[in-house]
Parts: C-alpha cells; sequence; structure tokens
C-alpha cells in the first residue's frame, strides 16, 4: 500500500514540476522583467545584510573582525543613553504620527468645504509647499522665529501679550520642557499639508449624491460631516497611521538639525544615538556596537511592521500591508 | 711620442675632473637656494646620478625611486573641479614630473568616505588627515611611518631654518611621524569691534575684569550707536563648547586654563580635565555671564554662520574666530552691511595667557603605497619645497588662481579693485563670482617653510598679516589625543554627556554640584578614568 503511495507521489511532484516549469515559460516576458528588480532587490537590500555579522564583532573598519558575541548588545542594554535614546524614539515618533494625521485630517475636511476651487487650490498649494523645504533650512527658519530674543516673532508677541517677561523669554528649542512641543509643531507645519494629499483623494471620491441626500432629509454642515464625511475617512486614517507606525523607528535628520546639548535627554533618538558614537568618540568608532544598535533598531522596525500587517488584516478585512 | 700621450691622457682627466666638480656644484647650490624649489625633485634626481657624491642625503637619495604615479584622496582644502583642479593638477604633474590621481569626495562628508575607503582595503597612496584620524589610522598601522625619511630629508632642514620643528613635534606619535602638516593648524583670535570700544569709552581688555566690564558696556549701554540702549549682547559663539578639539576655542576667555577633556599634563600623564576644578571655575564664569545676559542667548543653537551674520548686523561686539584671513572677511562683510568694520584683535587676555594652536591636518602616505619612500621624496616634500610647487600649493596656478596682469575686479556692484601690470593679485573666484582667491591649500601666513619671492607682503591685506603676526606670537599648540580602545568605547557617549552638563549649567538649569553628581551617576567618571588609564598605559 505504501509503495502504491510513493509510486503514485514521485509521477504527481513531477507533473507539478513541469506544470511550473511550463508556468514559467508561458510568462516568461513578466519573469524578464521582474528580473531587474529581483537583481535590484538582491543587490541593494539582500547583500547588505551580510553586515549584519559584524554586530557580533569588534570592527574598526580596518583590521579584520574579531569575533565577540554578543557583548555589543551586553554593552548596549547597560548604556544609560541607549535606552533613553529607544524610548525617545518610540515617544517621539508615536506622537508626532497621532499629531499630524489628526491635524491633517482636520485641514483636509476645512480644505474640503471650500468652495471656491481656485481658493482651495491655492491654499493647498501653499500648505504643501513646506514638504519642500530641507530639514536644515527649516531648523534655520524656526531657530530664528523660536529664538529668546527679541528678534525671536513667538517670544515677541508672548511678550506683548504679557505671557513671558522680556527678561525670561522661552528657548523652545533649547530647553527640555518645550522641545518636544516644539518639535511636535514644527513637524505639523511641515508635514501636515503633504499628508492631507491622500485624505483630500479620499474625500473627493465620496458621492455628491450622499451629500445631497443628507440635505434633503435635513443634515446641516456639521451633520454631514459626522455622518458621511468623517466614517468616509476612517478608513483611509487606519490605512495611513498602520503603514507609518511601521516606520517610527527611522528618525533622524528632523531630530538631528532641531537637537542641541541641553535637550539631548529628551531628543536624542536612536539613529542620533548611532551618529554621536560614531562621530563624536574622538577615535575610530567600534563599527560593531553601531550595527549592533542598528540590527536592534532593525528588529523592533521589524516587529512594528508585522504588528502592523496583522493589525491592517484585521482592520481592513483581511487587506495586510506586505 | 709618450710625454705627448701622458700628457693628453693628463689634460682629459683634468677636463674630466673639472666636468664632475662644476656638476657637483651646481647640484648642491641648486638646492640651497630658492631656485631650489622648481622642479626639486628633478635636481636631486640630477645630484643622484652624479657618481662621487659623498653627503648622506646624496646616497639616500639615490635609493628612492620616482614614482610614476600617484594616488591621492583630498577634502575641500584642495582646489575643487568648479575651482580648476584640472589646471591645478596639470600644473603639479607638470612640475613633479608624476601624474596624480584625485578622488575628492563633499568637503562635509570627507571622513564618512575616508572610513568607507579605508573599510574596503582600496587605499589611495596619501591622504589628508584631521588630528582624530590621524591618530586613530596611525595607531591602526593604517599609515606608513616616515619618521626615518623625514630626519633624513631636507624638508627637515627648511622647516627647521623656519622655525617650524614644533609644529612637526606637535603631530609625533610616541615619536615617530605618520603624516606631515603643510602648515600650522591656526586658530582663534578675539576680535572686538573698534567703534564698540570706542562707544563705551573703553580701552581693549587685558584682564578677565576688563573684560567682563567690555561685555557688560556692549550688553547694557549703546556701542552700536542706535540711541538704544541694550538691544545688543557682548558675546556670541557657536555653543558653549567646540565639536572638535581643543574644544574651548570659541570661549577661551570663560575656559581659560580649563580643559573639557584629555590633556597630557605637565608630569608627562594624561589627564581629564573635566572634573578639575579649573573646568568648574570655567562652568562658574560663563553661568554668571549667561545669568547676566552678557552671552548671547542663542549661543546654545548657534552655528558659525549665524554668529558670523549676527556680528554683521551688530547683534554683538566681541567674536573669538579665526585667526588671519578671517579678520579681513569679517572686516569687509561688516563693511558690506553699512557698519563700521575695524576690527581689533585681541591679545589673549592675561587668564589665557596664549590661545590654542590646533593640531593641523596632516598628509599620510598610506601602508599599502608601494613606494612610500619616493612618494614622500617627490610630492610631501616637495610640496613644501620652498619653490615652485609649495607656490602652486599656496597660491595656485598663474592665470587660472592668481596673475600679475593689469585687470579690474569687481566686489559686487559698487567695489571695484584695479590692479596694475605686474601686482599680484587673486584672480576672481570661479565659483564664487565676486570674490577673489586669496590662497590655494597653503595658508600663506601659516606656511611651515619659507616660500621664495613670496608675494604674501603685497597680495595680503594688513589686518590678516596683523592678526595671523598676533596669533602665531601668542599661540601655544594644542595635545595630539591618542585614541584607544577605550576611547573607541565610551567617549562618544562621555561627551555626549559632557556636552549636555555644560549646556545645563551654563544656562542655569543645573548647579555645578548637581551636574557633577549626574556625572558620576551616569558612569561619566568610570568612562573618563577608563580611557585615561588607556591613554596612560
Amino acid at each position: 500500500m505504501k509503495n502504491n503511495k510513493k509510486q503514485s507521489a514521485a509521477p504527481s511532484a513531477n507533473n507539478s514540476r513541469k506544470h511550473l516549469a511550463a508556468k514559467i515559460y508561458k510568462y516568461r516576458g513578466f519573469y524578464l522583467m521582474f528580473l531587474p528588480v529581483f537583481v535590484f532587490a538582491v543587490i541593494f537590500f539582500y547583500l547588505p545584510m551580510i553586515g549584519i555579522r559584524y554586530a557580533f564583532t569588534d570592527y574598526n573598519g580596518i583590521k579584520d573582525p574579531t569575533f565577540t558575541g554578543l557583548a555589543n548588545f551586553e554593552k548596549m542594554f547597560s548604556m544609560p543613553n541607549f535606552w533613553s535614546a529607544f524610548f525617545n524614539t518610540l515617544q517621539i515618533s508615536i506622537i508626532r504620527l497621532f499629531l499630524t494625521v489628526a491635524v491633517a485630517v482636520i485641514v483636509s475636511i476645512f480644505l474640503n468645504e471650500i468652495a471656491n476651487i481656485h481658493f482651495k487650490k491655492v491654499v493647498q498649494t501653499i500648505i504643501y509647499l513646506p514638504h519642500f523645504m530641507s530639514w536644515v533650512v527649516t531648523a534655520s527658519v524656526f531657530s530664528l522665529i523660536l529664538a529668546p530674543t527679541s528678534q525671536g516673532l513667538v517670544n515677541s508677541f508672548l511678550v506683548q501679550l504679557g505671557v513671558v517677561s522680556a527678561d525670561n523669554m522661552i528657548y523652545f528649542l533649547g530647553d527640555n520642557k518645550w522641545w518636544r512641543f516644539a518639535f511636535y509643531l514644527i513637524g505639523i507645519w511641515k508635514e501636515t499639508g503633504w499628508q492631507t494629499v491622500i485624505f483630500m483623494a479620499t474625500l473627493s471620491g465620496i458621492n455628491t449624491e450622499l451629500y445631497e441626500a443628507a440635505s434633503i432629509d435635513g443634515a446641516g454642515r456639521w451633520g454631514k460631516m459626522r455622518y458621511i464625511t468623517f466614517p468616509a475617512l476612517a478608513n483611509t486614517i487606519l490605512t495611513v497611521l498602520i503603514l507609518n507606525l511601521a516606520k517610527v523607528m527611522n528618525l533622524f535628520e528632523s531630530a538631528f538639525v532641531l537637537q542641541n546639548d541641553a535637550v539631548l535627554g529628551t531628543a536624542n533618538v536612536l539613529e542620533t544615538y548611532i551618529y554621536y558614537q560614531t562621530f563624536n568618540s574622538g577615535a575610530i568608532p567600534n563599527y560593531g556596537y553601531t550595527t549592533a544598535v542598528g540590527l536592534f533598531k532593525s528588529a523592533i522596525g521589524c516587529v512594528l511592521v508585522l504588528f502592523c500587517n496583522w493589525l491592517s488584516k484585521k482592520v481592513r478585512e483581511g487587506r495586510g500591508i506586505v | 711620442m709618450k710625454k705627448k700621450v701622458v700628457s693628453l691622457l693628463l689634460v682629459a682627466a683634468m677636463v674630466a675632473s673639472m666636468g664632475c666638480g662644476s656638476s657637483n656644484n651646481g647640484g648642491t647650490s641648486n638646492a640651497g637656494t630658492s631656485d631650489a624649489g622648481t622642479n626639486s625633485g628633478a635636481d636631486a634626481a640630477t645630484t643622484e646620478s652624479n657618481e662621487g657624491g659623498d653627503a648622506a642625503a646624496t646616497d639616500t637619495a639615490s635609493d628612492v625611486e620616482k614614482p610614476e604615479e600617484i594616488s591621492i584622496m583630498v577634502d575641500g582644502t584642495v582646489f575643487t573641479k568648479e575651482n580648476a583642479q584640472d589646471e591645478f593638477i596639470a600644473k603639479l604633474e607638470e612640475l613633479t614630473g608624476i601624474k596624480f590621481t584625485v578622488t575628492q569626495p563633499d568637503h562635509d562628508a570627507y571622513y564618512d568616505v575616508v572610513g568607507q575607503t579605508i573599510a574596503s582595503g582600496e587605499w589611495p597612496d596619501v591622504m589628508i588627515l584631521s588630528s582624530t584620524y590621524y591618530a586613530g589610522y596611525a595607531e591602526q598601522g593604517v599609515l606608513w611611518d616616515m619618521t626615518e625619511a623625514y630626519e633624513n630629508s631636507e624638508l627637515k632642514q627648511r622647516q627647521d631654518a623656519f622655525g617650524s620643528t614644533g609644529v612637526i613635534d606637535g603631530v609625533r606619535i610616541d615619536g615617530k611621524l605618520y603624516g606631515m602638516p603643510s602648515a600650522r593648524g591656526n586658530g582663534c583670535v578675539t576680535y572686538v569691534k573698534k567703534a564698540w570700544l570706542d562707544n563705551c569709552g573703553l580701552e581693549a581688555p587685558t584682564n578677565y575684569e576688563e573684560y567682563l566690564a567690555m561685555l557688560e558696556a556692549f550688553t547694557t549701554g549703546d556701542p552700536d550707536g542706535d540711541s538704544t540702549n541694550g538691544n545688543t549682547y557682548g558675546v556670541s559663539a557657536a555653543g558653549f563648547i567646540g565639536t572638535e578639539a581643543p574644544y574651548t576655542n570659541y570661549l577661551p576667555e570663560f575656559y581659560q586654563d580649563a580643559h573639557p577633556s584629555f590633556y597630557l599634563a605637565e608630569d608627562g600623564t594624561w589627564k581629564d580635565g573635566f572634573t578639575e576644578d579649573a573646568m568648574k571655575e570655567a562652568l562658574q564664569r560663563m553661568a554668571d555671564a549667561y545669568a547676566k545676559g552678557v552671552i548671547d542667548p542663542t549661543t546654545l543653537t548657534n552655528g558659525t554662520k549665524d554668529c558670523r551674520d549676527k556680528y554683521y548686523g551688530d547683534e554683538f561686539g566681541v567674536f573669538t574666530y579665526w585667526a588671519g584671513t578671517w579678520q579681513t572677511n569679517l572686516e569687509t562683510n561688516l563693511e558690506a552691511n553699512g557698519k563700521d568694520s575695524e576690527l581689533v584683535a585681541l591679545a589673549p587676555i592675561a587668564e589665557v595667557g596664549q590661545y590654542l594652536d590646533r593640531v593641523p591636518p596632516v598628509w599620510a602616505i598610506t601602508s599599502q603605497c608601494e613606494n612610500p619612500e619616493g612618494v614622500f621624496k617627490y610630492f610631501i616634500e616637495a610640496m613644501q619645497d620652498g619653490g615652485d610647487v609649495q607656490f602652486l600649493f599656496t597660491y595656485g596656478v598663474e592665470d587660472v588662481h592668481w596673475s600679475t596682469k593689469a585687470e579690474t575686479i569687481f566686489e559686487g556692484e559698487e567695489n571695484e579693485k584695479v590692479y596694475a601690470d605686474g601686482e599680484f593679485h587673486g584672480c576672481e573666484n570661479l565659483e564664487t563670482p565676486g570674490t577673489q582667491y586669496t590662497k590655494a591649500h597653503i595658508d600663506p601666513m601659516l606656511a611651515l617653510v619659507e616660500l621664495a619671492n613670496d608675494p604674501k607682503d603685497e597680495s595680503l591685506p594688513e589686518s590678516t598679516k596683523n592678526s595671523a603676526a598676533l596669533f602665531n606670537e601668542n599661540c601655544v599648540a594644542a595635545d595630539l589625543v591618542p585614541t584607544t580602545d577605550a576611547m573607541s568605547e565610551y567617549n562618544g557617549d562621555l561627551t555626549t554627556l559632557k556636552n549636555e552638563l555644560v549646556a545645563n549649567v551654563v544656562m542655569g538649569k543645573s548647579t555645578i554640584e548637581e551636574a557633577y553628581a549626574r556625572y558620576e551617576s551616569e558612569h561619566g567618571a568610570e568612562w573618563s578614568q577608563a580611557i585615561v588609564d588607556s591613554l596612560n598605559q
């Protein structure tokens, strides 16, 4: 009986292989088109992963790496600055994400309510523009606007209002209490416009007959927003949140250009921590250690992607993000 | 007949010996005169070919093969492509008879690329390295030990004769040389606006008390004469602590004798000055001054460009910045902004004693170079030959970077500079029209070897020369800190912690006692001790 099963399984496997080969041949054009992407992915995404091995070595880029096992990870977990940077990354990224999406939704709804199409386009263009400014320029501009001197626009305004005195202005970018607030505000200013693109697209897809029907039923503006616009946006909001949640560990440029010595306790994130480890040591850095930190960051990022994929399937009826 | 033959032979021998003698004399005299710079390598080769030379240097030179090609990796201190690098290299090749392959990454990313290049295992023959990378790579065996070649070279004689021995000693690591600076490291001088001093009825300060009084007058009075008191600051800087050794460059009057990082003590041991009383006193001085408002409140977030712009806008009066060319740049920009432009370069106040001359970048030969002796002799040494090659590295290419032809150069729409025929001057900058070239790679005021026929006296503005002279007379070389494994492991975190504590104390966010308690509790003292121990091993 068993022999019979084996005999029948072998031809089946052969058939399957032949079938696959036939399929590949049939769709050879597609496979040929896929080939450059495959080669690109292997060369630029997978081969560099070989560098992960340095996380388990002492390596200064000159002599051959020395295998040290988990020593770099032990050091990493014992460093207070690492943990501070890790938790800062999570907090700053997640709060910024929620704030930016929330503001983008509100702005999108307001934009959608603008009846004059030309005015609407002008407003949209104006709020998109900051997205195209480099973070370096943005930091310079806001350093000036938020400066604790009479040259600082915000502080001058606060002094005029009597909120602060001229001798005791707020150093938004130089004070641990205020830095994150300023960071979120700048992030919102820079990225809200761009984020509205996707929400505006969703809003423009809402059937206008729904609004007409609601009007006939006696719904006002708020009612239409509450019962038509918000529900239509809900799925998009969730999608945007989930997709961006997977990327929260990637935070460097914005934090780097806005932080300074006085606020490192609240502003230092994992990628800036790696930067300081590499360039602040006054010596040839141990790339093994910085690779270990990078690997840990990637591992957390990977977990977040998987979590978001799971969450996405739950929320979007089986559609994951990967 | 026999007599005739003998006499003919004797005459022939005499003529031959005279010929040899004159040839030897020619070689020696060339090396010793200012013309030696003209293809010094070629001259040396001529000397080598002469039989019977008795100088040891000549014997050594005869063993050195001239390289046909040299690969060099340089930062933005060498002319970029936009600034006619091709013409510069072509001239260098013409003068040395060597082909050069140049790799020049973006200046800001230079050390990223250097690190990647070293890690790749494909090293250039020669590269420019800052003190940190120089010490680190020397330690790791990346760099060729040029001590012996240097000690037997004419370059050493030229540098010693020009009083540059101390600069070279400053880049020795355990007595060995792995790189050759082409100029002094330079440092910062404190500039004060002359009009502000006059408006406040003050003389240039000579001690800390006077310095502080000047800052207070600049902060509370009306030094800029706009009829408003208290709308200016005394001093500003790009951060309370520098980002590279010696860290105290931008606020020397407050730091005085303090060392925020590692330094070589008089007893020959390495110490971390951060926990010493001198550093605590420096922090107290800065905290007091900041609380009084005499330090620009935005110092923490300032970059150097921010400081310069504020200085040009008359927002503050005292600025410690690079010696030499920068005094002229500052004055030019003040004038362009319609401000009183005269600056007083301060001699170091009594408590500072001397300004710090930073460790200069070096040209280093890598240990992968196949003919390091040849590269040293025909390139590194030629770069400071006192003649044509050094001239090229100092001023660039004739009629590209400098000229003696009559011409008019416009700096802006109104400011024109007219040069007569035969008058040496920098050509208009190719990358930034409206400005002129003032130097190539070697700053003429910082040269380590005397340059024959140096036109700096006629070409450089008085303010540049005076500022550089003041600095050179009042500076001491900063220590070259070796690198260790402990430093690689801990100094990144340690520096971050120190910088944070300095900022917090100065801005009044914590007291000195609280800061140092945090330094202890967050492993600062432990890391510091590990590094000090490794340095003293």
